[in-house]
């Protein structure tokens, strides 16, 4: 059980115990403030009852005609709380804003190839690759990953307003571009 | 302008884009040859000026531009970056103002009028802007400019109280004006419902929500519907809430907890009947409760059986609604609330927060206590996947919940380390093959038992128990790399133990960025002066501190800008939340509590002259008028005490002392008080001198005591938060800062002296006179005869002359403590004195001053004084090298390896441990060794200055000598 509510500047005083796990990375204020300035819709938090912060997502709306969508550029859950559907329902936040708000032709996010547990949870909820884009990510410095560590896959899923699913293609993991190409 | 010129120009904004400051100079100077008058280059040139940290000629060029009232795009826009460099805000809004009013259909003109005002948090005259700028243009944005700008003017600290309803009402009638309903767009609905619900104009509220368009707005917009959340709780709409609620959670599969939090306040919304029901209605009201509660119940228990394991809230909410139920007397079932806590431990066990979960319900007594215990203790300790082991290790932590004192004695608590440690050790194998950059499945279990040993050391106060816990909490780290958790610990008690090298390496290996700085910094910089070697020149600490305090700068550079782009977007519902942000890090209690401890050991660094007190003083002063919020983030170190003693955060505090508001406001007393005796600045002087806004103040500020009186208000709520050195250190302070202040009142030259030298020093540096200030009126400005008589030379009082004799009693009582800290303490104490006495009896240094103004005797004492101070220092120091010597041995080490019996036993390697030991007392040699060092520095500086003052004496012994 948690609370879903908006994310909130004050937030930032708050989300240690989701930041200081190595998978997350602390931006400048200003990347959250501009987020926030522009599109606070899709910036939304979990919270225990207790007030202490379970998770966080957060998106913007971007692209023009039939590129119009939403896109998650964080989505992130503290390691006590995983697997709680946390990231589930942060999406499907997003995902509904995106469609109902925006009137977005699609959801996407990018994440590393190398990152299979956050691939397959996307696939799960009805996502699949639309590219694979070349060293979208600085070196982990994990060692082993290789290329899969530093390459992206744009994930995307459609909304509403793509009935025909325009904006997803079934061979996605073959389409490379290169990091430039994309925004 | 030419193309010609432009062409020219270009150039300079290169340099400055790639920060070369020098080359843009120099470019502006040619240019400004051909073209004398030309306000860009003059701006762009006071830019490099700024950005090379040349103020006082940036000053003359920017004074130049604002007089001759820019309205050209370029030079407004360079001047933008000039002035908010030199922090003059307002003026800034002056230069668009008067733009603006030259060119009053330029509705961009207009719009940065506008945002210089909000950057100013000027709130006022942003409404005007706004208000002209509606009537001019006729958008519908700048009236809801206007109404925002109205509800930030209600809600700044320095508007009064009793302006907030007029300035909210303002703001309704401002927004009822508009020709476009609020619904229009989220935000400017929100904003509506905000002015509505403060007002209480609830029914209005409930107007606008009720519509189809309002519905809509709330089921897609988490802010609007929290707020349409508040007013139906306010206007009393608590079961139409319920019944909504219930909807959702029906037909959308919602499980936002706040859902459930709904239906269970219109559940027992009636057994807590409001007035207007009447006194007759609560028994009916109370059976039509029953009712409503069993159905509650009902729904409650189909949707946990639903969702199964899948998702825990419905099964949190009936242990909620038990909890409530029993509060309310109207518990059906005694034995239920134990019950549904099995269940939910029997579902949900098997996860980490299963724990924290639970926590609200652990509160039990008697039968039911002794249900759950039995309950718990019967989970099996053998696991053999992790789940089974976070099966265990909850039940673990909802015991240990529950303990009582009687159960916390020493061979319980042993009993229970060596269990936690034992399954951590099984534990880890469930992970071998975990990739290194996971977390190990066990991990709770050695943060368990570190929290056990933290426990054993404060009951027994036996450093062994710390010194098996960094052992323990050093290997689960070689195991899981990235625990946070363990890290923190390690942190806290590398201090404890005098080893803070290695907290500072644990510390940064958590990679604090940004924000965190605020938040975490207080993990290694609380009290850090005790362990600074800044007096050797070593500033590893000094400079963290700084590091530290450059998020307050990004604060101020940014969060405006963001206000600014949210006025922009029309994002309202965002703006007062940024603004909250933006004072809390600005008047952030850490950020000042650091800048104290920077201090501290600044003076331990820095010869101590009139530069680094004036510039400390005005900056102290500053301080000590704002209004402080605390962010520090204490409770991310999880805590697994039982809930009978205190927390591991409040156990782990260095000295057990938690530094807080009244610390500060004591160390700013006192430092302020010192400063300002040693200093020739006085209010007049200063303003004069000071470039740039002063801090906003709150509405009340006239209404404070002078800052005199103020410096020696004391207050026992203050003083609880100092250690026991830290107290008899301030009394030293007071006293001396008592004795000597009538000689420092009499000896300070008149404001006008210091103003003519100061405008003297500023024509010799920048050619230009200081601005304001009249040479001429000053020119003939000499210290005028005194009429009076200086003040009769006192005796020091004792509080003074035994002070450093009392630091070495004291300093013998701590100097047998196993950890060095507390003799750290007492030292770092002790040097601090003697660079306080140092500033304020700087002024009394030239042998002039004290001839004119009679201070002989007064000077005499002071030798005194600081020679024994000297041979009190050099004492401590000595001791502490020998200290040194002694905890760097191949014998201490042993000595540690020997304590670690409780984790060697449980099967952590001897040759581990071994290294641990070879760390802890390395590190502790060498604070002892450098903090031996400073002392000895500082002593000896302190003995050259005061031997060159004393030049007479000095002589007088020569001539002794060769006599001789
Ligand atoms: C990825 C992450 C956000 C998932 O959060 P979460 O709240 O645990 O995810 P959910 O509980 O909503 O999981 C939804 C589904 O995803 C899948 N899934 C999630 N984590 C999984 C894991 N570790 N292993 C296997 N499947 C997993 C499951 O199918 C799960 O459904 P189920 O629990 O009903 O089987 C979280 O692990 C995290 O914060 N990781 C670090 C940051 C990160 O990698 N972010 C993604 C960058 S794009």
């Amino acid at each position: 059980m948690s609370v879903l509510r908006p994310f909130k500047a004050t937030d930032m005083f708050k989300f240690n115990n989701i930041n200081l796990d190595i998978w997350t990375e602390t931006y400048g204020i200003g990347f959250y403030l501009n987020y926030l300035s522009r599109w606070p819709d899709l910036c939304c938090v979990q919270e225990a009852p207790s007030g202490r912060m379970m998770g966080y997502v957060i998106g913007k709306a971007e692209g023009v005609s039939t590129e119009w969508h939403g896109h998650v550029t964080a989505i992130t859950v503290a390691p006590e709380y995983r697997r709680l559907s946390l990231a589930r329902k942060m999406m499907r936040l997003v995902e509904m804003v995106t469609d109902e708000i925006y009137k977005g032709f699609f959801v996407d996010l990018y994440v590393r190839c190398a990152n299979t547990v956050a691939i397959e949870m996307y696939e799960g909820m009805g996502y699949s690759v639309y590219r694979r884009v070349r060293e979208y990510y600085g070196n982990l410095g994990l060692g082993k990953g290789g290329r899969d560590e530093e390459d992206a896959f744009d994930m995307r899923k459609p909304m509403s307003r793509d009935p025909n699913r325009r904006s997803v293609r079934a061979n996605g993991r073959d389409m490379i571009v290169s990091a430039h190409d994309v925004s | 302008m030419s193309a010609a010129l432009d062409r020219q120009i270009r150039p300079i904004y290169d340099a400055l884009d790639t920060g070369s400051n020098k080359s843009a100079i120099v470019a502006c100077n040619k240019l400004l040859k051909k073209h004398p008058q030309n306000e860009l280059i003059k701006a762009l040139k006071a830019l490099a000026l700024v950005r090379s940290q040349k103020v006082e000629e940036s000053l003359v060029l920017c004074d130049e531009v604002l007089d001759s009232k820019p309205t050209n795009d370029a030079v407004l826009s360079a001047m933008t970056h000039v002035l908010r460099g030199l922090g003059r805000h307002k003026d800034m809004v002056t230069m668009f103002e008067e733009a603006y009013k030259q060119q009053p259909f330029n509705e961009e003109l207009g719009a940065q009028t506008f945002f210089a005002n909000v950057r100013a948090g000027q709130w006022k005259s942003a409404q005007q802007i706004a208000t002209k700028m509606h009537k001019q243009f006729h958008d519908d944005r700048y009236l809801y400019w206007n109404v925002m700008s109205a509800v930030l003017q209600a809600n700044d600290a320095a508007t009064p109280p009793n302006m907030r309803t007029l300035l909210y009402k303002l703001a309704h009638r401002l927004i009822t004006s508009s020709p476009t309903p609020s619904y229009q767009n989220n935000d400017r609905f929100y904003l509506h419902l905000s002015i509505l619900r403060e007002l209480e104009l609830y029914d209005d509220a409930h107007k606008l929500l009720d519509s189809d368009i309002g519905r809509a707005i709330c089921s897609t917009s988490l802010s609007c519907n929290q707020i349409r959340r508040d007013i139906w709780r306010l206007r009393g709409m608590i079961r139409e809430e319920g019944e909504l609620a219930e909807a959702r959670i029906m037909n959308m599969k919602d499980r936002n907890w706040l859902e459930f939090l709904s239906i269970l306040d219109a559940t027992f919304s009636y057994f807590t009947p409001s007035e207007a029901d009447g006194p007759s209605s609560s028994e009916t009201s109370k059976s039509e409760g029953l009712e409503h509660l069993a159905k509650t119940q009902e729904l409650f228990t189909r949707i946990a059986e639903e969702d199964g394991p899948k998702d825990r809230s419905a099964g949190l909410a009936l242990l909620e609604l038990e909890k409530r139920a029993r509060s309310h007397g109207i518990s059906q079932d005694s034995g239920r609330l134990v019950g549904l806590m099995q269940r939910y431990f029997d579902q949900v066990g098997d996860k980490a927060c299963c724990f924290e979960d639970l926590k609200p319900y652990l509160a039990l007594e008697g039968e039911d206590l002794a249900r759950w215990t039995s309950f718990l203790e019967a989970v099996p300790s053998s696991f053999t996947t992790p789940a089974e082991l976070r099966r265990l290790m909850n039940a673990h932590k909802l015991l240990r919940h529950n303990l009582t004192p009687p159960q916390l004695t020493v061979e319980a608590e042993t009993a229970r380390v060596t269990r936690y440690l034992d399954e951590y050790l099984r534990g880890l194998k469930l992970g071998v093959d975990l990739p290194p950059t996971e977390l190990q499945h066990a991990d709770d279990l050695a943060l368990l038992a570190a929290n056990v040993l933290v426990n054993l050391w404060k009951l027994t106060s036996d450093e062994q128990y710390l010194l098996n816990a960094v052992t323990l909490l050093e290997y689960a780290l070689t195991k899981s790399k990235h625990s946070f958790q363990a890290r923190l610990i390690l942190i806290r008690l590398y201090r404890l133990l005098g080893a803070p090298s290695l907290a500072l390496e644990h510390y940064r290996t958590l990679g604090i960025k940004q924000v965190q700085h605020d938040t975490l910094s207080h993990f290694i910089l609380s009290r850090a002066s005790t362990f600074s070697l800044a007096s050797t020149g070593d500033l590893t600490l000094a400079t963290e501190c700084l590091e530290s305090t450059q998020i307050y700068i990004s604060n101020s550079q940014e969060t405006s800008d963001f206000v600014v782009r949210a006025f922009t977007a029309e994002k309202y519902s965002q703006i007062p939340e940024f603004i909250v942000f933006e004072d809390r890090l600005d008047n952030s209690l850490q950020r000042d509590i650091v800048k104290m401890e920077h201090l501290r050991m600044r003076i331990s660094h820095e010869p101590i002259n009139s530069d680094i007190i004036d510039m400390e003083l005005i900056e102290l002063k500053f301080i000590f008028d704002r209004t402080h919020h605390d962010n520090r983030d204490f409770d991310i170190i999880a805590n697994y005490q039982p809930r009978s003693s205190d927390s591991i955060h409040l156990q782990t505090l260095l000295f057990g002392k938690q530094e807080s508001l009244g610390w500060l406001w004591t160390f700013l007393k006192l430092y302020i008080r010192a400063l300002q005796q040693g200093s020739d600045l006085d209010d007049t002087v200063e303003e004069k001198l000071l470039i740039g806004d002063r801090p906003k103040q709150t509405f009340d500020a006239d209404k404070r005591p002078p800052l005199k009186e103020r410096l020696v208000q004391k207050s026992d709520q203050e003083l609880v938060e100092l250690t026991q050195d830290e107290l008899s250190f301030v009394e030293f302070a007071s006293a001396l800062a008592e004795w000597l202040e009538p000689y420092h009142d009499y000896t300070r030259p008149p404001p006008s002296v210091v103003l003519a030298e100061a405008a003297k020093q500023t024509e010799i540096k920048t050619g230009h006179p200081l601005k304001g200030v009249d040479l001429q009126e000053l020119n003939g400005a000499t210290t005028p005869k005194k009429e009076e008589e200086p003040p009769a030379v006192t005796e020091p009082p004792e509080l003074v002359t035994k002070y450093f004799d009392s630091l070495k009693t004291r300093f013998a009582e701590v100097r047998k403590n196993p950890s060095p800290t507390e003799v750290l303490h007492v030292a770092t104490l002790a040097q601090e004195a003697l660079l306080l006495f140092t500033v304020e009896t700087l002024r009394f240094k030239p042998a002039s001053v004290v001839k004119v103004n009679k201070l002989g005797g007064l000077v005499a004492s002071f030798k005194c004084i600081r020679s024994e101070a000297i041979s009190v220092l050099r004492e401590i120091s000595s001791e502490l090298l020998k200290q040194s010597e002694a905890a760097g041995t191949q014998e201490s080490r042993k000595d540690f390896t020997e304590a670690c019996e409780i984790v060697t036993n449980a099967g952590i390697d001897h040759d581990f441990t071994l290294g641990v030991a070879k760390k802890v007392t390395d590190a502790r040699k060498k604070v002892l060794e450098g903090v031996s060092k400073g002392l000895g520095r500082v002593s000896s500086a302190t003995n050259l200055t005061s031997l060159r003052t004393c030049r007479t004496e000095a002589k007088l012994q020569q001539e002794h000598r060769s006599t001789v």
